[in-house]
């Protein structure tokens, strides 16, 4: 759906390209995660993707189209929930939909957006009135007003509590079950584990590792069991080899004798390898 | 295009409603309405032009710059770059409603005069006059807003265009500076050329080479002034509010 090839951009002040070449493509129906510390050219990429940025160099299609031949109608496709709350504090919820309903050709069924993030009761208050998550949650509403083919979400559960996340990575993964495809950034990284099909990890405006979330926990975990038994009253632990590890004796004596109290694979978290990626260690090749 | 014009100026005028901005307006308007009341004739003719031109450029000015700092202070205009809606449109559409919600109060101000003390006016003229004044005005205030960090920084760039243009034109008005290059050198400033097209509406004015001259030089500058710097900077200032 969109395909960026060795894109470059610099600020126009800047001397240095904050983006340096990167080239990635988001397939139809994917949710593609684009993860980094600050400042490495998360949201510098996400707007040049959604046209706010120009004056990049390199090549950017949306649906085999370059981006700059499209119009209005690229809008139309795209839904954009920021990281922050976008709203006229001193209009009402509805009042700000409204307005922005009118701007596009698609328009969602709103009062079911409302309710399903549960805002519709509070419809009538003004934005200035309501609290961090309830405008993070309408920042949702004002993304997916158009019916949009692909969302771009910066942060989308930052500011939320467990059970708004919840309804909101349900609507996400509804979204992508509907044909959509989602382009997010974020830290919180058991969102991105959770939602992502694929994730590309960005440094320094590079890209230095892109996969799925399995795969990289198979390429950044330890391959080993780490098994815990109790013994005359004291927990023990041994590590074994993942490898052959059906047929290690030692492993299937203790399964078989000891009272197990806990057995873990060497499978990493989506975090750990974040620090692991987006550190200098392994920047240097350490 | 021409709806979503509308619907976008729509919007503009209710959220100056919203902001309080019409009523600011409306208040300001009876303000000058109560103080030019109880003024005799002479002076009366004397400064109601100057109330109606300090309404067309200084609070043109200054609503749009509150406008454009609401917006700057709640980032919408990060939401507006992502809908359907171009630039000139988005541009466009603050520019038509400002215009249209300052020539409202002028409009207060002009009605009571016109009823209680009998003003003479031609009407197509007043009106013609504060519009182009307020457009010209306006556009200057969008592309001060581009430089303006905060609200003090809007209530700086009031007080600096107070200070070199309107001062030196409510001077000459007064007589505190006189002489033919004081005259020629005012030709060029934009407030003094409000006044002098406002000044054209009322009865008894003749209409020779000054007016003609403001006429044309705020006409054609506003309308350079925003093609050829307000529209191509806008994408720019927008960028920057959306965090870059």
């Amino acid at each position: 759906m969109f395909k960026v090839s060795d894109l470059h951009y610099s600020y126009p002040k800047g001397k240095a390209d904050v983006i340096n070449g990167i080239s990635f493509e988001i397939d139809k129906g994917e949710i593609f995660g684009f993860l980094g510390p600050s400042g490495a050219g998360k949201s510098t990429t996400q707007k040049i993707l959604i046209k706010i940025l120009g004056d990049y160099r390199g090549h950017i299609t949306y649906n085999g189209k370059n981006i700059t031949e499209y119009n209005d109608e690229f809008y139309e496709e795209i839904g954009v929930s920021f990281e922050m709350p976008i709203h006229f504090s001193k209009m009402t919820a509805m009042e700000n939909i409204e307005f922005f309903l009118k701007l596009y050709k698609n328009n969602a069924n709103i009062e079911e957006l409302m309710k399903r993030v549960g805002l519709w009761e509070d419809k009538d208050k003004m934005v200035g009135e309501y609290s961090k998550g309830m405008k993070i949650r309408l920042n949702i509403v004002r993304a997916m007003l158009n019916n949009p083919k692909m969302l771009f979400m910066d942060e989308p559960t930052n500011g939320l509590d467990p059970m708004n996340a919840m309804i909101l990575k349900d609507m996400i993964r509804e979204f992508r079950a509907n044909g959509g495809t989602v382009f997010i950034t974020s830290h919180i990284m058991a969102d991105i584990d959770q939602l992502c099909d694929r994730v590309a990890f960005i440094v320094e405006g590079e890209i230095i590792e892109m996969d799925t979330p399995r795969n990289l926990k198979i390429k950044y975990g330890k391959r080993s069991m780490f098994l815990e038994y109790k013994e005359n009253g004291k927990t023990i632990g041994v590590e074994f080899p993942l490898d052959g590890i059906g047929q290690n004796k030692e492993f299937l004596n203790l399964l078989q004798t000891k009272e197990v109290e806990t057995l873990h694979s060497g499978e990493t978290t989506l975090e750990d390898i974040f620090i692991q990626v987006t550190g200098v260690g392994l920047k240097n090749g350490q | 295009m021409a709806n979503r014009l509308w619907v976008l100026v729509k919007g503009e005028l209710n959220r100056l409603n919203k902001y309080n901005m019409t009523s600011v307006s409306v208040l300001v308007a009876l303000i000058w309405g109560v103080i030019l009341f109880f003024l005799d004739a002479e002076l009366l003719n004397l400064l109601l032009p100057l109330v109606l031109m300090m309404d067309a450029t200084m609070m043109a000015i200054m609503y749009v710059g509150s406008v454009m700092f609401f917006e700057k202070s709640e980032s919408t205009i990060s939401t507006m770059l992502v809908t359907p809606v171009s630039n000139s449109e988005l541009l466009l559409s603050k520019l038509i409603a400002n215009t249209f919600h300052n020539m409202f109060a002028s409009a207060l101000i002009i009605i009571v005069f016109v009823i209680f003390k009998d003003v003479q006016l031609n009407y197509l003229l007043i009106a013609l006059a504060i519009f182009i004044a307020t457009a010209f005005h306006t556009t200057a205030g969008i592309i001060l807003a581009y430089f303006q960090k905060d609200f003090t920084g809007m209530l700086v760039n009031i007080m600096i265009f107070m200070f070199i243009l309107a001062i030196p034109s409510f001077l000459f008005t007064f007589g505190v500076i006189s002489g033919d290059a004081w005259e020629i050198v005012l030709l060029f400033n934009p407030v003094q050329a409000a006044q002098e097209i406002i000044s054209g509406g009322f009865t008894g004015y003749e209409h020779g080479f000054k007016y003609y001259f403001s006429l044309g030089y705020l006409s054609i500058g506003g309308i350079l002034g925003y093609i050829f710097y307000a529209l191509p900077k806008f994408q720019d200032y927008a960028v920057k509010q959306s965090g870059v």
